[in-house]
This record gives C-alpha cells, structure tokens and sequence, in this order.
C-alpha cells in the first residue's frame, strides 16, 4: 500500500488529470452559464426531479462546474474540487443510467443544449463519465500539488512556521 | 467495512477528507449565492422555482419492427391480396389516392391507435403496403415500421411514398 502511495509517477499523472478534467468542466459550464433556460430544459428533459427543483439546479449547477473547474486549473483546494467533480460526476451518471434504461432519445446535455442533439444518451455515456469519476477519485487520492497554488500556499506556510519567533 | 477502512484512511487522511468536504461545501455555498445573484441580475433569468411544466418533447420509445421498401412499379404492390394504406394527412388522400387504398394518417407524435391496427389486421389482406409523403423523414416508412412493431406481418412501403405510386397508377391506368 504504501509502495502505491508512494509512487513517484502519481505527481505527472495527477497533474494530467486535474488539467485535463478542468478543460472538461470549464468547457461544460460555459453554455449552461451562457443559457440557463435551456438547460433547465436539458435537466426537465431527463424528467428525475420534481419541477421545483429544476430551475435551482439549472442555476447553481454550472457555476459550480466553472468553481470546480478553475480550482484544479489553478491547482488550489485541488482535494476539494476533485470531491465536488465526484459527487457532479456521480449524479450524471445516475441520472444518465435512468433515462437510458428508460429508453430516452435524447440528447445529454452536457456541452451543448438538447437543441442541438449532437451527443445522444448511451452506454457510452455512462462509461465515460464512470471513467471521470475515476480520474476525479484518481485526483483526490494521489495528486501530490506538483504545481499550483496550494503548492506555493504549502510553501509559504512551512516557511513562516520555521522563522524564528 | 473493517477491511476497507483502514486502506482508505492509509491513501487518504480522515484529515484531509474533512477538509476537503468543508472546502467543497464551502464551494457550493458561494456557487449557490454567485449563480442565484447573476440569474437575478442578467436579462435573461429563469424563475428560482419553475410553475408550469417544461414542454419536452422526447420521443419515447415506440416497437420498430422491420419494414422493407418496394418499388411504386412492383406488382405486388397491385396485387389484389395486397392493403394499401395512407399514411398522409386527410386532405392528400383526398386529393389522391389508389382505389381500395385505407387512410391512416401517421402522426410524429401520437402513435397509431389499436383500432386502426386492428383494422390493418381484420383486413384479411397476404401483404400490408404503405405510402407516405416521400419526404425525409416519410411518413409511410415510419407507419410501415410502427404497425410492423406492433405485430402485423408482410409490412412492406413504397419507396419515394405517394409520388412514384401515382405515376404507376397512371401508367396502369393507361396500359
């Protein structure tokens, strides 16, 4: 156990990772933030949650894609926005196995509106946000802040509890 | 979990967790007071809680069974055991269509009723042929397949719909 932990590899691919799924998240969030009525619509059209809580996700969601996002981008709290990545990827991958399993035409909605119908529901799908979410718990387990900001934020803070008092 | 725990908390500090999860409530929290604020400000903000009922138009999943095109020219199109069926609107099959030919007008929308499926099927007919519109998507293609999903038998349609059909027609006629 200790050998996987320690492995020196875990720095370049945690940091391959934390980049790669913050180009994903911020790529997301952008035609949600840009279009809350349609994705509204894009959450209706799964028809999981009761109406009242539609147009509350439709809001918050995308902005806190785009939190998620820009923290492991800049590589600050890097823990928590791979938990945050985890729990979004968790819900769409529950959401999305309903409605396939419902037999739903329809489109994900997760870069563009189901207007456009480019990126219809499978099993591919899920399969592909289950391999996010690995890479999220990949994040959270193994990155060892190989750059970014809690990097120089650990730095400065282990400099300032060694100056003589 | 006694197995699993241990190695959990060796990867990941009970620390670090509880840290992390106060950090990602915190997250949510902000997101929620940043996302609410800008959908009150921006012209085109929704309402926080939704009153009427999305208007969603999803196709359900409807039985597809497996229909083949024929030529408009095919005899068996023709063929006396053969029940040609409309699949246009009222109107187009008032204005034409083939003698002994039954209208069942295909909506996008509604599936077809079990009357009229019965209908197809108390036909006593060997062979079902369907004519639509001709367009992309045809509505005689998509007919063919739903009433062949439901269980009718021989479903074939015309390919190119009504068009092709009325130029056989003519041509028949005039033999």
């Amino acid at each position: 156990m200790t050998k996987l932990r320690d492995w020196r590899g875990h720095a370049i691919l945690a940091l391959a990772a934390r980049l790669y799924l913050a180009a994903i998240f911020l790529f997301a969030c952008w035609h949600k933030i840009l279009q809350p009525a349609a994705f509204a619509l894009d959450i209706a059209t799964y028809q999981i949650l009761p109406l009242s809580l539609v147009n509350p996700l439709a809001i918050v969601l995308p902005w806190v894609e785009l939190a998620a996002g820009l923290l492991l981008l800049l590589g600050f709290r890097t823990r928590a926005a791979a938990l945050l990545v985890a729990g979004m990827m968790v819900m769409f991958t529950v959401a999305i196995s309903i409605a396939v399993a419902k037999g739903l035409d329809m489109s994900c909605g997760c870069f563009a509106s189901q207007g456009s119908a480019e990126d219809p529901i499978s099993w591919r799908t899920i399969l592909r946000d289950a391999s996010w979410l690995l890479l999220a718990a990949y994040i959270f387990i193994f990155d060892r802040r190989p750059l970014g900001l809690d990097r120089l934020y650990g730095r400065r803070k282990s400099a300032a509890s060694q100056e003589p008092s | 979990m006694p197995g699993i725990e241990p190695v959990a908390v060796r990867l990941v500090p009970l620390y670090s967790l509880r840290v992390a999860a106060r950090d990602a409530l915190l997250v949510l929290v902000v997101c929620a007071g940043a996302g609410a604020a800008t959908n009150a400000l921006r012209p085109g903000g929704i309402a926080f809680v939704q009153r009427s009922e999305y208007e969603i138009l999803v196709p359900c999943p409807e039985g597809s069974g497996d229909a083949q095109a024929i030529p408009a020219d095919d005899p068996a199109v023709w063929d006396t055991r053969t029940l040609l069926v409309d699949a246009r609107s009222a109107v187009e099959h008032q204005r034409w269509h083939p003698t002994g030919s039954i209208a069942i007008p295909f909506d996008y929308l509604e599936p077809t009723s079990p009357e009229q499926v019965r209908r197809i099927a108390s036909s006593g007919a060997g062979r079902v042929v369907v004519f639509g519109d001709g367009g992309n998507p045809d509505s005689g293609e998509q007919l063919a397949r739903e009433i062949a999903g439901k269980g009718i038998r021989n479903v074939r349609f015309v390919a190119g719909g009504a068009p092709p059909l009325e130029r056989a027609a003519s041509v028949r006629g005039a033999q």
